[in-house]
């Protein structure tokens, strides 16, 4: 991606995140200067260095599903990701736009308003973290605190191995990592999601070999789930209502081998296709369900 | 040559047999269905833990084998009443708009009363679709219950609802998936308790059916004969009607829309040889439920082997398609008067075409520079700078293209003499809709020229497969029209079938059917409006053979016109508008609709000051909706298409309520 923009923005740039280093979470001062995000990811990553856009999208949904890090009331909404208000971004003339490849639909209109930085993150067959770190420092090296961005990124590398050493001790080490459709259907995330490598780093296996697409699976019938009977089963939420129920009492899940067995969570939501912060966040759900498990358990 | 008594017999039997054949035929199916459920069972089971093949045998795979049983047997129940009481052999819960509303109530109460959902979910599917029933039905009185007009309105809501739906799922957000897979139609069970209150229902309104089925015989005669026997038809048909209804909705609240398995199971039943009522309501349940198991026990089998998901519902719909084309041309007509009545005719067209023309520039003006969340105009030269290079592409784009649809509009109104004839209604926009899905089922990231020509291309071919069918019996208008509706609905199936995949292309194709205008960019804009510069003019010279052809078929010809070869000329040039349009606005948009109509209605009575007129109401009712949708929820964009639709329908439900008085 090509990343033309003037000297004048990016000393506007350097002098307003001069500030928020020095207090993390004060947004950037005057409209013009500051920078928009069209996608979770980059707005994860952005409040996580510290940074405050001056709008991101769907922060209604943002606030249910994704939940950490928190966004600040100051930022601006811009509707649902796949209808961006283009129009509130053009008001707000931001100096710089950044997005992933989902949001790369909208370029020929961003790029009418401002410079616009689309991270290629997502790619089917291709394991994201890497992507999202380089990504990370990438976003923290434009706003002057390359330094900030290391230790970020060195943080949640050693979240995810202390994780790691607190789950040494659990027996179950396959895990199935599913969002769930509809009462008999659900999805599936394979190793070259951000869930199913973040269940890498823990030092879990994924159940689930077979092929995914765009991180997912199609949706598949719960009877795939029986295919690996030693599988801890996780559930990411949200869970629609009449399969809550379903789960409960439905004969087929309370059948299933890993449901039978106890090796079975549902966990709070959590972004799919997130960064850094979703997959630590993750992490944690996870981990906190595998060793309540555990402890539930006899062995 | 003497007459034995015997003979008699014989005749009997030869009276007899088809029945005999065709209830073996039902036997061979089923028994086909038993097998290759049996084999999609071993191929499924083969790769699970032995001990949970056993349990997945018993509350996965039998309750669903049960269930496709009962939903089918439910479904042809409900269909057989239907016709029967409507005197429709048309009428069934997906073309009368059940299924629609069920879906409609069921997706609004996933969002907005989760809790709802969660407890009394055949109760809020039996809410949406007895409301649209009831819509439909009522719409239908005006024109004495005619199955034609009755079948166009159920269409029409159909429409209406799915646009609805459609904008749940993309606001759906959470739940957007379950959303997705259900709207297919999908019979997997999870446990017998479906099963069982669908069991209990279906034996319950199977003994009403049994104790009204003498008045039921009564109410195939005309309302004058069963009133002067003494049955009070209002009562009846009420009760059969609702009976119907909880059928129906119940198998949707549970499995989604199960497309035409009533349609089929009541008129396969009567082609089997099922006579009288008695026969009808007895063979339907099971024609119904053989045919839903069977289609089911294939769809098993498909998935099974190649391991990919395909939506039950959508596959009957595929099925029961060429039923309904078979069927529609069959139907009897019951209209009583002529669509056209009489509208008042302006004294000076010209004058009101210019203060149109006019508005239509003060409306863009407006509309460029009004405020987002629409509560000023803009003062500074600045923001109205910032603002233009995203407005004019999306507002020529979507006035061109409204434009053409309204055009695309009078030619088929004119043309079939139908009021409600649309591009929306002949399935041209549905072709569109299925070449696309085809498009991005390969290709789900394919560019926006592959895409234009895949809805060109999906235009044209439900176009031809209408020509094709009306031409069969000559080009009558009427003919035209329902050979639509069954394209419509077939195209609508395949799309479907795509959307109920639930993957990226899944979202796309819901991009485009919501007709976002956001998307458009300053080139397909240009290339929008200098097709609508292109081929308006064209339509305009075609004025004389819409006159012409107005005045019937035997006139033309006499004048000089062949009405086959100019409506064949008339129509394509619809279809290509209707493509080209739908580029930019979707496909459900109802401005093909509105626009004609609202043109006649303000008195442009002449075809020439009709078209133009339609142009310009077209261009100014989009220029209105894309500035509401933009503005109404802001920063939330409402998609302008969908948005249409919703002003839409409500103004074809009160145009036709208008028609009633």
């Amino acid at each position: 991606m090509t990343r033309p923009r003037t000297g004048l923005t990016r000393r506007a740039f350097l002098s307003a995140v001069g500030a928020s280093f020095a207090c993390p979470g004060v947004a950037i001062a005057a409209a013009g200067d500051g920078f928009a995000v069209v996608d979770w990811a980059l707005l994860e990553t952005a409040l996580a260095l510290g940074l405050v856009p001056l709008a991101a999208p769907e922060l209604i949904l943002y606030r249910r599903l994704v939940v950490e890090p928190p966004v600040p009331a100051t930022v601006l909404d811009l509707g649902l990701r796949g209808a961006l208000g283009f129009e509130r971004l053009a008001l707000l003339r931001p100096g710089i736009v950044y997005g992933s490849n989902y949001s790369a639909w909208a370029a020929p209109q961003i790029e009418a308003i401002a410079p616009f930085e689309a991270f290629e993150l997502f790619v089917p067959g291709e394991p994201p973290l890497d992507k999202i770190a380089a990504m990370t420092l990438a976003l923290a090296g434009d706003f002057g605190i390359a330094g900030h961005g290391r230790a970020v990124v060195a943080r949640a590398r050693a979240e995810l191995a202390a994780r790691r050493t607190q789950l040494a001790g659990i027996d179950t080490r396959d895990v199935l990592l599913v969002d769930v459709g509809d009462a008999s259907h659900v999805r599936v995330y394979g190793a070259d999601s951000l869930f199913g490598e973040t269940l890498a780093r823990l030092g879990l296996a994924n159940a689930w070999i077979g092929g995914t697409r765009y991180s997912a699976t199609a949706p598949v019938g719960i009877e795939a789930l029986a295919a690996h009977p030693q599988a801890f089963l996780i559930v990411v939420g949200p869970v629609p209502p009449d399969a809550r129920a379903e789960m409960r009492q439905g004969a087929l899940w309370r059948a299933l081998p890993p449901v039978a067995a106890g090796r079975f969570a549902v966990v709070d939501p959590c972004n799919a296709f997130g960064a850094l912060p979703a997959a630590l966040r993750l992490a944690r759900l996870v981990t906190a369900a595998l060793l309540s498990a555990k402890g539930r358990s006899p062995a | 040559m003497t007459r034995s008594p015997n003979d008699g017999t014989a005749g009997r039997l030869t009276v007899r047999a088809p029945g005999a054949v065709a209830a073996g035929l039902w036997l061979l199916l089923f028994l086909a269905g038993l097998a290759v459920f049996a084999f999609a069972a071993r191929q499924s089971l083969v790769g699970l833990a032995p001990s949970f093949a056993g349990d997945y045998l018993a509350y996965g795979l039998s309750p669903r084998a049960a269930f496709a049983l009962l939903g089918g047997a439910a479904l042809g129940l409900a269909g057989a009443l239907l016709q029967r009481t409507l005197r429709n052999p048309a009428a069934d819960a997906s073309t009368l708009g059940v299924g629609a509303g069920a879906q409609l109530a069921l997706g609004a109460a996933t969002l907005f009363a989760p809790s709802l959902i969660a407890e009394a979910r055949s109760l809020v599917a039996f809410g949406g679709g007895g409301g649209a029933l009831a819509l439909v039905l009522y719409l239908a009185r005006s024109r004495n219950y005619d199955p034609v007009t009755m079948i166009l309105c159920g269409l029409v809501v159909s429409l209406v609802c799915g646009a609805l739906s459609a904008t749940l799922i993309l606001a759906g957000g959470d739940y957007m998936l379950s959303l997705y897979l259900w709207g297919g139609g999908t019979l997997a069970q999870t446990g017998w308790r479906n099963d069982a209150v669908l069991a209990s229902l279906l034996i319950s309104a199977g003994l009403a059916a049994f104790l009204l089925r003498r008045p039921l015989a009564l109410l195939g005669l005309s309302d004058e004969t069963a009133k002067s026997l003494g049955v009070s038809t209002a009562a009846i048909r009420l009760a059969v009607v609702l009976v119907a209804t909880v059928l129906a909705t119940t198998v949707t609240a549970f499995a989604g829309i199960i497309g035409f398995v009533g349609l089929m199971a009541a008129n396969l039943a009567r082609l089997s040889g099922a006579r009288t009522p008695g026969a009808q309501l007895l063979a339907a349940p099971l024609v119904g439920a053989v045919l839903l198991f069977a289609t089911d026990a294939a769809v098993l089998a498909i998935e099974a082997v190649f391991g990919t998901g395909v939506a039950t519902g959508a596959v009957t719909a595929l099925i029961g398609g060429p039923l309904l084309l078979w069927l529609l041309p069959r139907l009897p007509q019951r209209a009583t008067a002529p669509m056209a009545t009489a509208f008042r005719r302006l004294a000076a067209p010209r004058a009101v075409l210019l203060c149109l023309a006019a508005l239509t520039v003060v409306a863009a003006l407006v509309s460029l520079l009004l405020k987002p969340d629409a509560t000023g105009f803009f003062r500074e030269q600045a923001d109205i700078a910032a603002l233009l290079p995203l407005r004019w592409p999306r507002l020529l784009a979507g006035a061109s293209a409204s434009a053409m649809l309204a055009v695309a509009g009078v030619v088929l109104q004119r043309f079939t003499a139908n009021p409600i004839a649309s591009p929306e209604v002949l399935g041209i926009s549905s072709g569109a809709g299925l070449g696309l899905a085809a498009l991005l089922l390969v290709a789900p990231f394919a560019g926006t020229g592959a895409m234009l020509v895949a809805t060109g291309a999906g235009s044209l071919a439900a176009l031809a497969a209408i020509l094709i069918f009306a031409r069969a019996a000559r080009l009558g208008p009427e003919r035209l029209l329902l050979g639509g509706i069954a394209v419509a609905s077939l195209a609508g199936a395949g799309v479907t079938l795509v959307m109920a995949r639930g993957g990226p292309e899944a979202s796309r194709l819901l991009d485009w059917m919501s007709g976002s205008t956001l998307r458009v960019t300053s080139g397909l804009a240009l290339a929008e409006a200098v097709l609508a510069v292109l081929l308006l003019p064209l339509a305009c010279l075609a004025h004389r053979w819409l006159a012409v052809l107005g005045l019937g078929a035997v006139t033309s010809r006499s004048l000089g016109l062949s009405p086959s070869r100019a409506g064949g000329l008339l129509v394509t040039l619809a279809a290509i508008l209707t493509a080209a349009a739908t580029l930019a606005v979707g496909p459900l948009s109802f401005v093909g609709l509105m626009a004609p109509h609202l043109a006649r209605s303000m008195g442009f009575a002449r075809p020439r000051e009709q078209l133009v007129g339609a142009a310009l109401l077209g261009a100014l009712i989009m220029i209105a909706t894309d500035t509401a949708a933009r503005s109404l929820a802001f920063p939330y964009q409402l998609p302008t298409g969908l948005f249409a639709a919703l002003v839409g329908g409500p103004y074809l439900v009160a145009m036709l309520l208008r028609r009633a008085r």
